[in-house]
């Protein structure tokens, strides 16, 4: 884990060392290159479906709140 | 959480609920109405509902509404209401009776129903923003409230995010079989997070929240009963669990944009482990093809597999441990979950988005093997439509 996280620090600092001029970000803009790529509502409803049948979780935001769900 | 029958005052619970519902709905209209003021305000309404459907167990039906608005590039806000009415009949005891531990559905029914409200309001200050959300959660025997500060800092022209946030949720468990269990559960959380902008078709995320836990994680459902035959008398114990549970999720998600081929890539993994001893992966490959500026289809693949709790048994074990649940979501199971979305955009602004997706979890699909032998194979669908329109 500590290797990947060093390889995508690495990256991160590397591809910033390679501006994208702002009229180079039409497709950035594009709904599908969102990290959320659907709905708002879709989102949430597909997010509570897998999280009431596994015990993982999270990881994209906090602030959501418990649930009972069995 | 699901009650095994309707609580009793169900009626005006359920009013309640709508009640909740309709507050979260009347705040739409407000974010549209503020919209029209002026030309640089833009948002977006939507309404979405969830049909998903296990076999010969639960069936769940969720509509939700939502609304953004942003004004003048400063402020941003987002309300969001959503309704669960969850029917159906919900597995409650694991069993060896049968000679191998099984899961037992009782004959009572699941009749249960959750409202969910969520508001977030955030603000920029230049290349700095903040942000501050409330989410409150209800169903008639689980209650919780939760809240978060966030602050993101664009760096090098907006190529660079950073995300940094604090929050926490204060949680009552209850009970329909048990009126008088009120029980707290706390959760401090953590969030860390960076966006970079690769490259003109190329962005990627990495998201890392940590969450602290302590209170009441028993579920007040479930249970396990053993028979041995040197024993007069079966073990029988109801699921308990750690006071606490501290986790860590880290996401990483990578979208490519294909011009030429009209397409783009999405794929997300994340990783998950926590003090419980659960391990789990969860991978989503998913490609969206567009037809022209009005049609678009995403076919996606989701695959997840888990590590077992240290203190889940499908048996009640000798001698008897201080924590022990049989939940078949403690178990270790692999799943694969392909899906695909319809996407059409009509030129009066309307989106129409339909998705449908297959859902099997079983002990055989771990990847390396090792899956629970009692874990109860599920195969569930479920269809999500939503309208939605920018304003």
């Amino acid at each position: 884990m500590r290797r990947v996280a060093a390889a995508l620090a690495t990256a991160v600092v590397a591809c910033a060392c390679s501006p994208v001029a702002p009229y180079q970000r039409g497709y950035l803009a594009r709904p599908d290159m969102a990290m959320e790529p659907v709905d708002a509502g879709t989102a949430k409803a597909l997010e509570r479906t897998y999280s009431a049948k596994e015990a993982a979780r999270g990881g994209a935001s906090i602030g959501g709140g418990g649930c009972g769900c069995n | 959480m699901a009650a095994t029958e309707e609580p009793p005052g169900g009626e005006p619970q359920r009013s309640a609920a709508l009640g909740a519902l309709t507050q979260a709905a009347l705040a739409l209209p407000i974010l549209l109405a503020s919209a029209k003021a002026g030309a640089a305000h833009v948002g977006e309404i939507g309404l979405a509902v969830l049909g998903y459907r296990e076999r010969g167990l639960i069936k769940v039906t969720e509509p939700v509404l939502w609304g953004k608005l942003q004004l003048d590039d400063v402020w941003e806000f987002e309300a969001s209401g959503a309704l669960d009415m969850v029917s159906g009949a919900s597995p409650e005891l694991l069993t060896n009776l049968s000679g191998k531990p099984v899961q037992s559905v009782t004959g009572a029914s699941v009749n249960d129903r959750r409202t969910t409200t969520g508001l977030r309001a955030k603000r920029r200050f230049g290349d700095f923003s903040l942000s501050v959300s409330r989410t409150v959660s209800n169903e008639h025997d689980y209650h919780s409230h939760a809240y978060s500060v966030q602050g993101e800092l664009d760096l090098d022209q907006r190529l660079t995010t950073i995300a940094l946030g604090v929050g926490r949720s204060d949680d009552r468990v209850g009970s329909s079989i048990d009126p008088a269990l009120d029980e707290p559960r706390d959760t401090r959380e953590y969030l860390a997070g960076v966006t970079q902008v690769l490259s003109p078709v190329s962005v990627v995320e990495s998201t890392i929240t940590l969450s602290r836990g302590q209170g009441y994680y028993n579920d007040p459902y479930k249970s396990t009963l053993t028979f041995y035959p040197d024993l007069v008398l079966p073990l029988f114990v109801t699921d308990t669990r750690p006071d606490h549970r501290n986790e860590l999720a880290w996401l990483t998600r990578y979208r490519r944009r294909f011009p030429e081929r009209n397409g783009t890539l999405q794929v997300d993994y994340r990783y998950f482990r926590d003090d419980w001893g659960i391990r789990a992966h969860t991978l989503e490959l998913a490609w969206q093809q567009d037809f022209g500026e009005r049609w678009s289809v995403r076919p996606a693949l989701r695959y997840y597999m888990q590590a077992a709790a240290d203190f889940y048994s499908p048996v009640v074990p000798r001698p008897q441990p201080a924590v022990l649940s049989s939940d078949q979501r403690l178990a270790a199971f692999g799943g694969l979950s392909p899906s695909l979305r319809v996407i059409l955009r009509l030129e009066d602004g309307f989106t129409f988005e339909g998705s449908a997706g297959y859902v099997h979890d079983a002990a055989s699909l771990r990847l390396g093997g090792g899956g629970s032998e009692a874990f109860s194979t599920l195969r569930a669908v479920y269809g999500i439509v939503s309208i939605s329109r920018p304003f």
